[in-house]
């Protein structure tokens, strides 16, 4: 793949790819930053991309790493914090802090519905939140799914409708009706 | 398709915010430099217990025997470390002639994750003398070790670096690379993860890399821990 072509893969996939992070991080601006470290990685690997992939899946794959990555050190953090409060410094805290509940902080709600669901979604655990963002965002199969988190179609099944439930319950739990 | 279908379609449509595409465009133009061009820069000195020194600029490798093992050892796994291929050292380190208190003290600095920062009064605490934050600072910034003995991890309580050994920019650098370097990751076609660094996962290609933020999250989804690198 040429240098053209990715830019033009990258206007095309890029308000997508923005909006999975969002979901995934909880605000804008750490989610811009997982884009554009997931389209450099992307850039810098173009010659050896197969066109065996779909460039979608290419993409998402190389976008859910990131943030994933970015998922690893919030919870090393928050572990951290938990143990010692003083343990991370005052940007670190800021940091934390700005992120906020599942995106609440920087995603402007339109109701209490919609922040009952961002709290709800926030209990999912993060493979299966992944598989939702990815799934929601784009409308993704699952055997596209199961080729970007590199798992079997089976698992992406009980993964989703595993997470599902948990949502559910936290709606319910959250004292508003999760029921179908 | 239920009511939670419809409500999540809806919350995940999220608004792009304006000029994304410009801002990403310009940074592809802008690719961020490695870190490894800084390799031939740093020096090691080791005995044949191990690398008892790494200095920062002018100056060359020191080491004689078993010693030379230990220095190529060292010179490999920093230039791997710097590239973002290794989030662990396996080199031993000499820490022969270095007082107990400073030992204790790079013991509980080496305990600190990659990619993690921790603060002076912290690591006080860790070792049991919550006083001697400014003690810690000095035996840090006496760390005949750097890098390998990760002391660019804590920083002061504010926020600010503080002092360290090979300049507050390289500092920055370390700590940003450490920020964007992922440590788990499993291969699709083994199911197994490892250690970033670990031998097994240095022949993962780079179309069978997927990320984990846990070994827990891992196994939650089919994969287990290698058995080499023990990643936790």
């Amino acid at each position: 793949m040429d240098e053209r072509a990715f830019t033009r893969v990258t206007e095309e996939y890029a308000r997508r790819l923005y909006a999975v992070a969002v979901r995934m991080l909880g605000n804008r601006a750490d989610a811009e930053d997982a884009v554009q470290r997931a389209l450099l990685k992307c850039f810098a690997a173009r010659a050896s991309y197969s066109p065996r992939w779909a460039v979608s899946t290419w993409l998402y794959r190389s976008l859910t790493n990131v943030c994933i990555d970015e998922l690893r050190r919030r919870r090393v953090r928050d572990e951290t914090t938990a143990v010692d409060p003083e343990a991370a410094s005052p940007a670190v805290h800021a940091r934390a802090t700005r992120r906020g509940v599942g995106g609440a902080a920087s995603t402007p709600p339109t109701s209490t519905d919609r922040i009952d669901l961002v709290r709800a979604l926030d209990a999912v655990p993060r493979e299966a939140r992944l598989l939702l963002a990815l799934h929601y965002v784009d409308g993704l199969g699952y055997s596209e799914l199961a080729a970007i988190r590199g798992i079997s179609v089976n698992t992406v099944k009980s993964q989703l409708a595993r997470g599902k439930a948990i949502l559910k319950q936290a709606l319910r739990a959250g004292g508003h009706d999760g029921s179908d | 398709m239920d009511r939670t279908d419809a409500r999540l379609r809806e919350l995940f449509a999220v608004e792009t915010p304006p000029g994304l595409g410009r801002r990403l465009r310009e940074a592809l133009r802008n690719e961020p430099a490695t870190l490894e061009t800084l390799l031939d820069r740093f020096h090691v000195q080791a005995t044949e217990r191990g690398v008892s020194r790494l200095a920062y600029g002018r100056g060359h490798d020191v080491a004689a025997g078993r010693g030379r093992r230990h220095a190529e050892q060292a010179r490999h796994e920093l230039g791997e470390y710097l590239g973002g291929r290794r989030t662990f050292f396996t080199v031993p380190v000499d820490l022969a002639g270095v007082g107990e208190f400073q030992e204790r003290v790079l013991a509980e600095a080496e305990r600190i994750p990659f990619g993690e920062v921790t603060s002076y009064s912290a690591l006080a605490r860790r070792i049991g003398h919550p006083q001697a934050a400014r003690a810690v600072g000095n035996a840090l910034g006496a760390n005949p070790v750097p890098v390998i003995v990760p002391c660019h991890r804590v920083i002061r309580g504010d926020g600010s670096w503080g002092h360290y050994a090979f300049g507050g920019a390289l500092k920055t650098r370390l700590l940003e690379l450490e920020r964007t370097t992922p440590v788990l990751i499993g291969c699709t076609s083994t199911r197994i993860v490892c250690r970033r660094g670990c031998a097994h996962e240095q022949r993962i290609g780079e179309d069978r890399r997927v990320v984990f933020a846990s070994v827990a999250d891992a196994g939650e989804v089919g994969y287990r821990p290698c058995k080499v690198c023990l990643p936790d």
